[in-house]
């Protein structure tokens, strides 16, 4: 149609226009869950709010009371329903509405059944192959946590955590846990925590419920997300026989909240121990080292003393040795039989007496010691 | 002749002088220096070796 800012269409052709769009897409088949339902008693329609399983979006749903009616159990919020509806443009105001001829309950039967066909097509992509899955850190820096509003859940991770490492530091994000905003709010939870660099590890977790109750954990796009996180997740959904689909993709499941909290930090008590055991084993082996080379030093000290002992003993005999053989050798043997060695002034051996002037002064060596005598007369050889 | 002198110079020259008397041929002069040099040598290697047997009594008291 011809159209321009100077040949503009009226209102009542585009709400007409659209509302011909609209028709096109004719009946559909829709699943999704109830949001909002407030009945109106004694009306000919009943209104509610159709929302999709995991995204955040939503369609207006009229139906005859009537059809309402023969639901058992009767339609309320959260429960999830597969409606016969066609879109229906209201040219009046503009506004959308499903107008649906249909509404059935997905029975437990077939969510089940649902949930078998889900797991096998996610088992078959690889999505729980143990090869995906992380270790967790030894002790992480921060611990995200997504749980119930006050829940005891949430209480039995972070006590039984701070009582095992006291000062360990928790990124808690309360969430729905059931219902029709869970899925949302934890997937939303999750990308913020996976965010956050030094959050090592994520725990989601909530208390035991029904089937239904913990249907949101094995919702398809909260199961991929979990499997693509970046950071470890630990899942400790329920009770031990409960296995949603998260526990299949999660890094780490855990039986109960308590059993999570075991798994993602160190035993304070535990850790001290092993450094105690291990700094008396280091100091022992040092100790022994030190004594072994106290050890050496003591027997080299000794060698040392015998070897320097002997060396002296051996000198002290050369030296006795040497001395024996000088006083042999040495006139000391003839002085020892009273022979007396006269010597002048210049050392020189008196042996001719007329040498010998008076006043001279002689040097007498005798067997022990010398002396000096002066000639008193003029020595003769008379 | 001073006590600076080490104990193997005062031993190695306290037998070079025993060697020389054992050649003999001196005269009683030259014997009895040699002989008097060779006390004060001997006498030397003596206050050495009873430094040493000191030091390895003081030690051995640790």
């Amino acid at each position: 149609m011809e159209n321009g800012a100077d040949a503009p269409a009226s209102v009542r052709a585009i709400a007409e226009r659209i509302a011909e769009y609209i028709d096109r897409l004719g009946s559909v088949w829709v699943e999704g869950q109830v949001a909002q339902f407030r009945p109106r008693p004694g009306a000919g329609y009943q209104y509610f709010t159709l929302r999709d399983l995991s995204a955040d979006m939503s369609l207006s749903v009229m139906i005859p009371a009537g059809k309402l009616a023969t639901l058992n159990p009767p339609l309320e919020p959260g429960q999830r329903v597969v409606i016969f509806a066609k879109p229906n443009f209201w040219t009046r105001n503009g506004s959308l509405t499903m107008r649906a001829s249909e509404v059935r309950a997905v029975g437990l039967g077939e969510l089940l059944a649902q949930l078998a066909r889900l797991k096998e097509a996610l088992a078959k992509e690889g999505l729980f192959a143990p090869e995906r899955k992380q270790t967790l850190p030894f002790l992480p820096r921060r611990i995200g946590l997504i749980c119930g509003r006050a829940s005891d859940a949430m209480h039995d991770v972070l006590v039984n955590a701070k009582d095992r490492w006291p000062g360990i530091a928790f990124e808690v994000r309360e969430v729905a846990v059931q219902g029709t905003n869970a899925v949302t709010e934890i997937m939303a939870a999750l990308a913020e925590l996976d965010a956050i660099p030094d959050v090592d590890v994520i725990v989601i977790t909530r208390g035991g419920g029904s089937v239904e109750d913990l249907l949101p954990f094995s919702n398809e796009a909260l199961v991929r997300a979990v499997s693509q996180a970046n950071t470890p997740i630990v899942s400790a959904i329920g009770h031990e026989q409960d296995n949603p689909l998260i526990d299949f993709v999660a890094d780490l499941r855990a039986s109960t909240p308590t059993d999570a909290a075991k798994r993602i930090v160190p035993s304070f008590l535990e850790q001290q121990a092993i450094i105690t055991d291990m700094r008396t084993r280091a100091r022992r082996t040092v100790s022994q080292i030190i004594d072994q080379h106290h050890q050496r030093l003591a027997d080299q000290r000794a060698r040392m003393r015998v070897m320097v002992t002997h060396r002296i003993q051996r000198d002290s005999q050369q030296v006795d040795h040497l001395l024996a053989q000088l006083r042999t050798l040495s006139p000391q043997a003839t002085l020892d039989r009273g022979y007396a060695i006269a010597l002048m002034d210049d050392g020189i051996v008196v042996r001719d007496a007329d040498d010998v002037n008076v006043g001279a002064h002689i040097d007498i060596r005798v067997a022990k010691g010398r002396f000096t005598a002066i000639a008193t007369e003029e020595g003769s050889t008379a | 002749m001073s006590e600076d002198m080490s104990f193997e110079a005062a031993r190695d020259e306290l037998a070079q002088i025993v060697a020389q008397l054992e050649q003999g041929g001196g005269s009683l002069e030259s014997s009895l220096a040699l002989w008097e040099r060779g006390e004060a040598l001997a006498k030397i290697c003596q206050t050495w070796l009873d430094k040493a047997k000191k030091q390895l009594d003081d030690v051995s008291e640790d």
